[in-house]
């Protein structure tokens, strides 16, 4: 038999709120990453082996099995390689708040880069919005060596 | 067919290691696989231990996919103490799935508020209302233990004081004395800061191998895990009869009750090495955590297969030890055990 959650009694649920604060090291790849953008410079991390060039950078190749170390400049354009227009608020990490819907997310490759960065497009209107469209960063004015110096990606006309 | 371990490979036991999780696990799996002289590709499959509520996230495992060389391979992620992982990989050895298996676990006690972490892995309509986490859970058991036994509050002191003692030169804390330990502030009485192992980050990562049974190196022989009631109320809470029942597992797989040398219990609380020696009749010539066991750092997830590590080292010295015992435990109170007999052949 299942309850009706409208009609539950409180005897059938017991609320629960989960409020814990976990401390991540991000490691030494994605220091140097954020202090880059900081100077609104986006490196990533190419393979010896297979010569991928990870965006986000990754310390280490899973498929060569091979440390990471060679450090190579990405511009901050590239192109739209998948896009999404969400409806469904989903709260801001960055703000606690609810983001306003809708709006666009995008899977970006950046040039010199050979993986995509998930990020906010500027675009939510589906209708002007196409795989293959070029994209460019909108920096925040005051840039902070954080993921969101990048505030979204917007279609270069 | 038997189960050698090749390799063994640890970082840590470190208080606030300022690395990411797989900049501390790479360490331990490249060290185990160098000792191994094996590279990544002859790895056929990978077991890891991880807890996601100590990481903080859904699917911990994710965050060492890579380090572990798991990518495009079989991986099985163990919830539970890294040695029930051991356990699982030397089951998919003896099965003859797979020739070569790496063996993962680590935790990263520094990462949020451990203890209170552990609050959120207990029944959510009865006991974490109360605010119960493991070390009240510990405090309950080491009170039931010290009711009727007026001498167990000294006896854990020593017990600590000398694991601390032996731990002091690699471990994450100083030696003290038992008289130390029992002028410590209580925790959860009878439990005291100092009768507690000190919590510390690190990874653990040995390799497994199908081998001969004369082979030469360190075997894993019987294992055997276990699974109490979650409920304290549902235990005797005097001793570890989860153990009992594991041990008795994996002298029945062992074939023989072999004479063991050394043994590496997970005592994160001094307590706990009376219930580790009931539950297995200890002989009292085996030697008990030479290096101080957990009280060097305990590690969470990671314990157990760092207790495996320690007794293959201990195995591999110099003093001709023949057999000895590791010991994983998880959940409130010992509520999950594992453990495993290692021999070197």
């Amino acid at each position: 038999m299942r309850a009706d959650p409208g009609t539950a009694t409180p005897a059938l649920s017991v609320v629960h709120e989960m409020r814990l604060t976990w401390r991540y090291a991000s490691g030494t790849a994605m220091e140097r990453f954020l202090a880059g953008l900081a100077e609104r410079r986006i490196e990533a991390l190419r393979c010896g082996g297979c010569g991928r060039r990870y965006l986000p950078p990754r310390p280490f190749c899973g498929r060569c099995r091979l440390r990471l170390s060679d450090w190579v400049p990405v511009r901050d354009e590239g192109t739209l390689d998948a896009w999404t227009v969400v409806h469904l608020p989903i709260v801001d990490a960055r703000t606690g708040e609810p983001r306003p819907v809708p709006y666009g997310m995008g899977l970006i490759r950046l040039d010199g880069a050979d993986t995509t960065l998930n990020h906010y497009l500027a675009e939510a209107d589906p209708d002007r919005l196409a795989i293959g469209l070029r994209v460019r960063a909108v920096w925040r004015e005051e840039l902070r060596g954080a993921l969101d110096d990048i505030l979204h990606f917007e279609v270069v006309p | 067919m038997s189960v050698a371990v090749a390799g063994v490979g640890e970082s840590g036991p470190a208080l606030d290691d300022p690395r990411s999780i797989p900049e501390i696990v790479l360490e331990a799996v490249e060290e185990a696989l160098q000792e191994a002289r094996l590279g990544f590709d002859s790895v056929d499959a990978v077991v890891t231990a991880s807890v996601d509520l100590l990481d903080g996230l859904t699917a911990s495992n994710i965050a060492v996919t890579e380090v572990v060389g798991a990518v495009l391979k079989p991986e099985t992620r163990i919830a539970a103490d890294g040695l029930v992982a051991a356990i699982h990989g030397s089951c998919l050895v003896r099965a003859g799935a797979y020739e070569t298996v790496l063996v993962v676990a680590h935790g990263k006690a520094s990462l949020g508020p451990y203890w209170e972490l552990t609050s959120w892995a207990l029944d959510p309509i009865f006991l974490q209302p109360l605010g119960l986490d493991f070390l009240a859970c510990a405090g309950l058991q080491a009170r039931a233990l010290a009711e009727d036994d007026a001498a167990a509050e000294q006896r854990w002191a020593r017990i600590a004081a000398e694991r601390r003692r032996a731990a002091a030169a690699h471990g994450v804390a100083p030696a003290c004395t038992a008289e130390d330990v029992l002028a410590s502030p209580a925790v959860a009485s009878p439990l005291r800061r100092e009768s507690c192992a000190p919590l510390a980050d690190g990874a653990t990562a040995i390799v497994l191998r199908a081998a001969g049974p004369a082979e030469p190196g360190v075997h894993l022989g019987g294992v055997g895990f276990d699974l109490s009631p979650h409920a304290l109320g549902e235990r005797e809470l005097t001793e570890w009869d989860g153990l009992r029942r594991a041990w008795a597992r994996a002298l029945a797989v062992h074939g023989t009750r072999p004479t063991l040398d050394v043994a590496e219990p997970s005592c994160v609380f001094a307590y706990e090495e009376d219930l580790f020696r009931h539950a297995l009749e200890l002989d009292p010539g085996t030697e008990v955590s030479p290096g101080g066991g957990l009280f060097a750092g305990f590690v969470p997830v990671a314990a157990g297969l760092s207790r495996l590590a320690a007794v293959v080292r201990a195995l591999r010295g110099p003093g001709g030890l023949r057999a000895g015992v590791a010991h994983g435990t998880w959940g409130p109170a010992g509520q999950g055990q594992a453990v495993a007999i290692l021999e070197a052949a």
